[in-house]
């Protein structure tokens, strides 16, 4: 269990998952977080508001019908549950909670602008740097700018906000 | 032909191993973006872009032979705008799609607090699109340019090959070794940021999480006081 004991090299790690994504890409597609994490928010909200109310919204009648039947949600349930075992075994698992309000609103409007823009785009970090523009998708090198710029405005904010 | 449940079993061991090795290696994009930006440190951005390459060339190969399973969707400005909106947002928060998963599977509610938000935000945004119906979607995408939609329809490796007879691959790698390029420069800009302090190798960034308060505890790097100062979910 030495594997567990000491950090890994980001370097190996990615390109492990990267050779990993190439098997994924034959089977089914490539590695993507944005997907599952919207059908699971249409499940969730499904779950509480009913199948019937939810098919009078059109995204969710025409674009994203709820079920679970949907391999990207796996992937995103896949990591959390690697992530938490991998934890525990490497005793790093432990409760931590954002100490400030003000984590907690940066918190709060940073998930929601995350969700917006996923939605807006129909695609997230992680199939923009490793799924579009790999497949030399031109929506990818559009996303990897409109990307680079937000983390670029996002970074001054947040250096405005901690300098205050 | 892979059944549902067969796709679903793979997505998830898929899934599990980016959690372990994720976990294990601390990578984050959020913070290969602003690290390199605010600290000229590469640690997260040098593991991108070898991913960037290998997947590149994969890709395009497996394009090249008839293979895979590429996305298929309009490229239009909305990739960018909502892009941008992501950007802020994962400054902001801290970590990005995967680390959010990462670090809540590691027992950090800030990290759910971001996952809870996300899925808000989508839903509200889903909402919006139902009442305005852009961008193009589903049964709606037609792969052609639509420039009252701002949509440029299906530009990648596939349409490159088709229209030129040139096979994906060639220009996967030529891809490939622009993202080498780009590697090789953050390289160098290490080398000569260290010179002047008699180090001969790169500074190895070991991240010791501290079980009390969840963030390094110690970086061995110039820029570990400055990073301190960022209170992020993403390290």
């Amino acid at each position: 269990m030495d594997f567990f004991k000491k950090s890994l090299d980001p370097i190996v790690a990615l390109a492990i998952i990267a050779v990993l994504d190439i098997f994924l890409f034959l089977i089914v597609g490539a590695w993507t977080v944005g997907g599952g994490e919207t059908m699971l928010a249409g499940l969730f909200v499904k779950s509480l508001v009913g199948a019937k109310e939810m098919n009078r919204i059109p995204f969710w009648h025409l674009v994203f019908k709820p079920t679970w039947a949907y391999w990207k949600i796996y992937i995103s349930l896949g990591m959390g549950f690697g992530a938490l075992v991998s934890a525990i075994l490497s005793k790093e698992f432990y409760w931590r909670v954002p100490k400030h309000l003000s984590e907690w609103v940066m918190i709060t409007i940073g998930g929601l602008l995350m969700g917006i823009g996923i939605r807006l785009s129909f695609v997230c970090n992680v199939s923009t740097f490793l799924g579009l523009t790999p497949e030399m998708n031109l929506g990818g090198y559009l996303a990897v700018s409109g990307l680079v710029i937000g983390a670029w405005v996002g970074t001054l904010v947040y250096k405005k906000i901690l300098e205050a | 032909m892979i059944t549902v449940y067969g796709q679903c079993a793979a997505a998830f061991v898929f899934g599990t191993t980016v959690g372990v090795l994720v976990q294990r290696s601390r990578w984050c994009n959020t913070a290969a973006l602003r690290d390199a930006m605010l600290f000229k440190s590469y640690r997260n951005t040098k593991a991108l872009l070898v991913a960037m390459m290998i997947l590149t060339v994969g890709f395009t190969a497996m394009i090249s032979i008839g293979n895979g399973n590429p996305m298929r969707f309009d490229v239009g400005i909305n990739q960018f705008i909502g892009l941008f909106l992501f950007g802020i947002g994962m400054v902001f928060a801290g970590a990005c799609t995967v680390s959010s998963w990462v670090k809540t599977g590691e027992g950090n509610i800030g990290a759910l607090w971001a996952l809870l938000f996300l899925i808000v935000g989508l839903f509200v945004s889903s909402l919006v699109w139902s009442f305005s119906f852009w961008p193009l979607a589903g049964p709606s995408m037609t792969g052609h340019a639509n420039a009252a939609a701002l949509q440029l329809g299906f530009a990648d490796a596939l349409t490159l090959q088709r229209d030129t007879g040139v096979p994906a691959v060639v220009f996967g790698v030529i891809q490939a070794g622009a993202l080498y390029a780009l590697y090789r420069r953050i390289l160098r800009r290490e080398r000569a940021a260290l010179a002047p302090q008699g180090q001969e190798t790169p500074i190895s960034i070991e991240y010791a999480v501290s079980p009390s308060v969840g963030r390094p505890a110690t970086v061995a790097n110039p820029v570990s006081s400055a990073r301190d100062t960022l209170s992020t979910l993403g390290e």
